[in-house]
């Protein structure tokens, strides 16, 4: 017989007890879980997009409380493609419409035979053949929720558009857009002659140290402009960040309540078995040991808790992204360094829980513990 | 006689900052192997001293040697209480989630023995105490006697020098206190373990080579093997 028996024989004396705070601590780490995959998937969707377009930077005005940053005249982009270390710079427009009955979409206008459009790989149909053609491009995530395949019309706005082709890109939040030439969507939206993005690809030849002296040019050739990295955008959307900061909060709320309940579980099993540790401290066993043991209870309970809520979690971020709001904007890949870190939280609040109970139990006398009623 | 195993030099405990004084003074010796009775009614101080002899509880006054040496200067008092001392009480106080057979193995945590060599002990050892086929039952589902017995198999699960029995037949009925009494004499008599035992129970006390008399936390009384009491109608464990 092990000490862990006795442990497990102890949580197992009421077994509906331990099950509903094991529940407790899964339910706080299935939030954090789901919570954190979800607003990191936003950002890490993002820094796949600038990647698999072979973007090094992106351009964009700063100033905008919006979403999408403001638009700004297409002339600006000649400034950035004399820079050095600047193979290329293209002026696009990001928007986000509500297309027929599919929720919210991201839509792309972009300059046809760009470097941008390098990237997709074609599905089914073609490209769009000129800037100023009533034709879009579907991506494969995109083409499902509208229920669009190519030859459809697709009423956009005010217009109606002909769908050319569905295209897939190794960028989750790419296969979620609808892509326009550029001279479309400007017209679209009456911004003629604007955009609101410059995406750079940088030279071959430019290193990771040659990256802030060119991001200090462009921002020096474009006063009020800011250059990000591909992996800086999400991270400068203040929508995604107030998410990140909600998902984090609630997470945190979710598992000190956990935490408590552990807590509140472990010292109502101790205080049942006053006299029990009585007898143990009578026959012998050291102070350290009824501990070890109380630790032990408590630290089984959040562990199995973790391992529940970590299941959970991910079984939810699974759901969600079925649910089309969701899909095609966040990257849901398990990410094992968050999964070790909420198994390591669930064993912080395990022993967190259980130090104050465990000292209780340590420091009773053996005589007043054996004569508890 | 043989050298003192337990020696009480002038204990006495107060409770509640003086308001009850449960031992007055109370000095003997008991020799290593002797089985001893301590007799008195309830509330003489009878438990309480058992307490202070097994290092649960400390003396306001006065001191306890054991084999010579003072329990206050002993630096480890829960290996002193695993190794040294068996404890068994009135109300048995096995753990209820654990079989027998586990309940006898919880002291031996505080040894170094291996796992496999803690569970051969423990059978032997209910084997001893005549349960061998109520090894991998709970506590719920043996009688009070058997309960009684188990408990004293794990007093006994780390070989200790003295046994301590608080009332051990207090919740049995007549037939079942017969054969716990009778166990502890077979084991003191086969083992060679010292026995103190407490009881309010004259018959009981008698089972010892020796009584001690406690009445309102002092002693009133020291006899010997059979020498007076009510319970000398009974025979003496030894010749």
């Amino acid at each position: 017989m092990t000490l862990f028996s006795i442990v497990w024989k102890n949580l197992l004396r009421r077994p509906l007890r331990s099950l509903l705070t094991i529940v407790g601590i899964a339910i706080g780490i299935a939030a954090v879980v789901a919570l954190t995959t979800i607003a990191w998937g936003f950002d890490r969707a993002w820094s796949q997009v600038y990647q698999a377009r072979g973007t090094g930077l992106i351009v964009a005005r700063i100033a905008s409380r919006d979403p999408l940053p403001t638009s700004f005249p297409q002339g600006l982009v000649a400034k950035v493609t004399g820079i050095r270390g600047v193979e290329a710079a293209v002026g696009v427009l990001s928007d986000v419409m509500s297309i027929e009955d599919a929720p919210a979409m991201l839509v792309f206008g972009w300059p046809i035979g760009t470097f941008v459009w390098d990237h997709l790989a074609l599905a089914r149909g073609r490209f769009p053949t000129g800037d100023a053609e009533r034709e879009v491009l579907l991506g494969a995530i995109a083409a499902e929720l509208l229920g669009k395949s190519v030859g459809d019309p697709i009423q956009i706005e005010t217009e109606e558009f002909v769908v050319c082709g569905v295209y897939s890109s190794s960028a989750t939040a790419e296969n979620g857009a609808v892509l326009l030439p550029l001279e479309r969507l400007q017209a679209l939206t009456a911004r003629d002659g604007m955009v609101n993005f410059i995406n750079v690809r940088l030279s071959p030849a430019v290193t990771e140290e040659d990256l802030p002296a060119i991001r200090e040019s462009i921002q020096t050739a474009l006063q009020g402009f800011k250059a990000f990295d591909a992996g800086e955008i999400a991270q400068a959307n203040i929508a995604i960040q107030v998410g990140k900061g909600m998902s984090l909060a609630t997470s945190l709320i979710a598992l000190v309540v956990g935490a408590v309940g552990v807590m509140n579980t472990v010292l109502m099993s101790v205080f049942e078995r006053v006299r029990e540790i009585g007898v143990l401290l009578a026959i012998g066993w050291r102070r350290r040991r009824i501990i070890l043991m109380i630790l032990l209870e408590s630290l089984c309970l959040s562990l199995l808790g973790g391992i529940a809520g970590i299941a959970s979690g991910l079984a939810a971020v699974q759901v969600l992204n079925m649910v089309p709001f969701f899909r095609g904007r966040i990257t849901t890949d398990v990410n094992l360094a968050a999964l070790l870190a909420a198994l390591a939280v669930s064993i912080g609040l395990g022993a967190l829980g259980g130090v104050y109970p465990a000292w209780r139990g340590a420091r009773m006398t053996p005589t007043d513990a054996l004569r508890h009623e | 006689m043989p050298s003192a195993l337990i020696e009480a030099r002038g204990i006495e405990r107060v409770f509640d900052d003086g308001a009850v004084a449960a031992l007055r003074g109370v000095s003997f010796t008991i020799a290593a192997g002797e089985f001893v009775t301590v007799a008195g009614p309830s509330g003489s101080g009878k438990s309480t001293l058992l307490h202070i002899i097994g290092a649960l509880d400390e003396p306001t006054s006065g001191e306890i040697l054991f084999a010579g040496c003072d329990l206050r200067t002993m630096p480890d008092l829960a290996a002193f209480r695993a190794r040294t001392i068996g404890f068994v009480f009135q109300a048995f106080h096995l753990l209820p989630t654990l079989t027998a057979v586990e309940n006898v193995q919880v002291p031996m945590f505080e040894t170094d023995w291996p796992r496999a060599e803690r569970r051969r002990r423990a059978e032997a050892l209910l084997d001893l105490v005549g349960l061998s086929h109520r090894m991998h039952h709970h506590p719920a589902k043996l009688s009070g006697g058997e309960r009684q017995r188990v408990a004293i198999a794990r007093s006994l699960a780390n070989d200790p020098a003295v046994v301590l029995a608080d009332e051990p037949t207090g919740n049995l009925d007549s037939g079942s206190a017969t054969i716990v009494a009778d166990l502890l004499r077979s084991i003191h008599r086969g083992r060679g373990v010292t026995v103190v035992l407490v009881t309010h129970d004259p018959i009981v006390a008698a089972i010892g080579q020796r009584t001690l008399k406690l009445v309102d936390g002092r002693i009133a009384g020291d006899l010997r093997d059979g020498n007076g009491g009510p319970g000398a109608e009974r025979p003496g464990p030894l010749p």
